[in-house]
């Protein structure tokens, strides 16, 4: 689960980490006063609240937001109100959002703060070494996702321990690699440990502050900051589960989590029931060499209540991009007769007005398919994964 | 021949009494699996499915001779049942609950370090010896014993290889689920390694899945390994185009590197076999034993 700037900044600020004068504003009359009591004199910087990396270089899909991005700096009282406007209701595009973009419903507003320097500090974790580990880079020249990409030799990795202690030795191998005066010493500390603390204390499987800015002074200051916590572990997280923004899902994103099952969204025309990422995936590269895309796919994973599944199979059968379903089911955990049950219980819901192949394989397969012949639904039935494909593009061209 | 488990495994059950574990022995026992007992804290002393519960895994190792165990409890015990397994030296164990918090994996691969037990998982399917034992959820009626070896981070796409082996006319000497979650115990290097040691096993299988780097390193092992046994290799998800992201710590940590095509291409250039679609391992199958 990832939350919004502002959140992630009020959790680390806990953690004792400095963070620019601000707060949020869903207004721009809002955000004029947000800028007022951040500071009178400005600049201020006017931030959108949408969950993703690179909005500085992102743009607008609408008009009358200008041709800004989705940070901006405000020099003047009078342009916060008409800055505000033009973000706030508009579609930002990132790199990361993809080509539909994120509606900017929030905006951070804070002061600006003048910085003598900025790196990068990310705590990830290491897959091969399941080790929780310390990024950190000069991103002065450097865009921190071309360094990752071009020069990861220049980005310092250091494995941290599961208490949340770092140690001083860890804290000076930092300064070193980022040549910082003495004077940042103490608060590199604090920095560290408090990213530690809150990555360990929260279940987060990503902390990002990109940049960090060094002040005259020596202080640290989280300019920007990001947090995704493990969707596993929120069950131990009550607080943290409020922050949750549904904006950022869509109505049928919501319900397929509502009964934990993966769901996704794509641009093509098939709707794919499944119980594994892989097999999805599979099928959606078998479709693509049909000239076939995607519309979604759903996960039931080891769903073993008929239904659930049923509601599940419901989102399918009714996102109105799907013009054929493949059901695609190998059962192991999932027994392929509750997935009989549900597409039975949820067409007589909804309907069935497009072509829909099944192939089941595994666990209680012979008795599905019994289930679903006696049903006497127009349902194709197919022996392998490409069979169904192959069977799917036929009926979705007849249907023309 | 076989890999970690065959006839001989002494299996003790984790979480015997609920009720996916009451479905699943019972069809491990029905396959021929030898199951010996069960775990179940606070049920010691009882019989569930015909065989004896104990309130710790120790007990039952001492009991009745268990060296592996197989999990089906709920993901937030699963670190104190991994640390029980660990505890009493068993030589492995399956887990195959989803779920499992990052934080608690990071711990139980700090508890795997230097110890005796290997761990499978988890979110996998298990891991079966056709004929022999079954120790997770595999559906037993699609396998038969044989000389293919298979590797799998995703569990439905296991099922479609082993489809695919008897396709070709093969059964399989071991079927592994290493799981898809972020960390796992067993990964494709350590599979790989107890595939090319076991006599019996004259082709493997490996299923990747996109994400992290495991299946890089496997082939950089396989690449220096002497003699190869012949691998064929499949990875998922061409057709992905990278969904909502935030953040770049993920392509710190793996160079950028996290495609399909790219886990793909590190394969191809060790000299694995890669096909483009499953439903194609069988053909590769049929050319490397025809060959021999």
């Amino acid at each position: 689960m990832n939350i919004h700037e502002y959140q992630a900044k009020k959790i680390l600020s806990r953690y004792g980490i400095k963070i620019p004068k601000g707060g949020v504003a869903y207004t721009p009359h809002e955000a004029k006063r947000v800028a007022f009591r951040s500071t009178l004199r400005g600049p201020w910087m006017l931030k959108a609240q949408i969950q993703s990396g690179a909005r500085n270089k992102g743009y607008f899909l609408e008009k009358k937001a200008g041709k800004g991005g989705g940070i901006r700096l405000i020099k003047s009282r009078r342009d916060i109100v008409t800055e505000a406007e033009k973000m706030l209701g508009s579609t930002l595009v990132t790199v990361q959002t993809g080509p539909k973009g994120k509606l900017v419903g929030r905006l951070y507003v804070e002061a600006f703060t003048k910085v003598n320097g900025i790196f990068y500090a990310g705590l990830a974790i290491d897959r091969l070494n399941a080790a929780l580990t310390l990024l950190v880079a000069e991103v002065v020249n450097y865009d921190i996702s071309e360094l990752a990409v071009r020069h990861p030799e220049r980005i310092l990795k250091i494995p941290l321990d599961l208490e949340g202690e770092t140690t001083p030795e860890q804290v000076r191998q930092v300064m070193d690699f980022l040549k910082l005066p003495p004077r940042c010493a103490k608060n590199l500390e604090v920095f560290i440990n408090g990213l530690h603390r809150a990555f360990i204390d929260n279940d987060a499987v990503m902390i990002e502050i990109n940049p960090a800015g060094v002040t005259k002074g020596g202080e640290i200051v989280a300019l920007d900051a990001k947090i995704s916590f493990d969707d596993n572990a929120l069950y131990r997280h009550q607080e943290i589960l409020r922050l949750k923004d549904d904006y950022e899902a869509s109505e049928r994103e919501l319900q397929a989590a509502k009964y934990r099952f993966n769901y996704s969204e794509f641009d093509g025309s098939v709707g794919l029931i499944v119980n594994g990422d892989g097999i999805a995936l599979a099928a959606m590269d078998l479709l693509r060499g049909k000239g076939i895309g995607t519309a979604c796919f759903l996960n039931v994973k080891g769903g073993v209540d008929k239904d659930k599944i049923a509601s599940g199979i419901k989102i399918i059968m009714t996102n109105p991009r799907v013009e054929g379903i493949l059901i695609n089911i190998l059962g192991g955990f999932l027994r392929c007769n509750l997935i009989a049950d549900g597409i039975i219980s949820a067409a007589s819901e909804v309907g069935l007005n497009v072509p829909l192949i099944v192939r089941f394989e595994g666990t209680n397969k012979d008795e599905a398919r019994e289930i679903l012949e006696k049903s006497k639904l127009p349902i194709i039935m197919a022996e392998t994964m490409e069979d169904a494909v192959n069977k799917l593009s036929d009926a979705v061209e007849e249907n023309e | 021949m076989s890999i970690l488990v065959n006839k001989k495994t002494r299996v003790v059950c984790q979480g015997i009494t609920g009720t996916q574990a009451t479905f699943h022995i019972r069809r491990s026992l029905d396959y021929g699996t030898n199951v010996v007992s069960g775990v179940t804290p606070g049920k010691g002393g009882e019989v569930h499915l015909g065989l004896p519960v104990f309130n710790t895994v120790k007990e039952a190792k001492a009991e009745t001779g268990a060296n592996a165990s197989v999990m089906y409890v709920p993901a937030p015990y699963v670190k104190s049942a991994v640390q029980e397994a660990v505890e009493a030296e068993l030589d492995l164990s399956v887990c195959i609950a989803d779920g499992v918090p990052v934080k608690d994996m990071l711990e139980i691969k700090a508890m795997l370090k230097g110890a005796k037990t290997k761990f499978i998982g988890p979110n996998t399917p298990g891991i079966i010896t056709p004929g022999q034992a079954r120790l997770g959820i595999f559906p037993e009626n699609i396998h038969t014993p044989g000389k293919v070896g298979i590797i799998s981070r995703s569990s439905t796409l296991t099922y479609e290889a082993v489809i695919e082996t008897t396709r070709a006319g093969e059964g399989q000497s071991t079927v592994i689920g290493l799981g898809d979650d972020m960390l796992i115990g067993i990964d494709f290097v350590e599979a790989v390694r107890q595939f090319q040691d076991d006599d019996e096993t004259r082709a493997i299988i490996m299923i990747g899945q996109a994400g992290g780097t495991f299946e890089e390193e496997a082939a950089r092992y396989y690449q220096r390994l002497e003699r190869k046994k012949p691998l064929i290799g499949f990875v998922a998800g061409n057709a992905v185009p990278f969904g909502h992201k935030m953040g770049y710590a993920g392509d710190i940590m793996t160079n950028g590197h996290v495609s399909a095509q790219d886990k793909k291409d590190a394969m191809a250039a060790a000299g694995i076999t890669v096909v483009e679609k499953i439903n194609d391992i069988h053909k590769e199958l049929s050319k490397i034993f025809a060959l021999s």
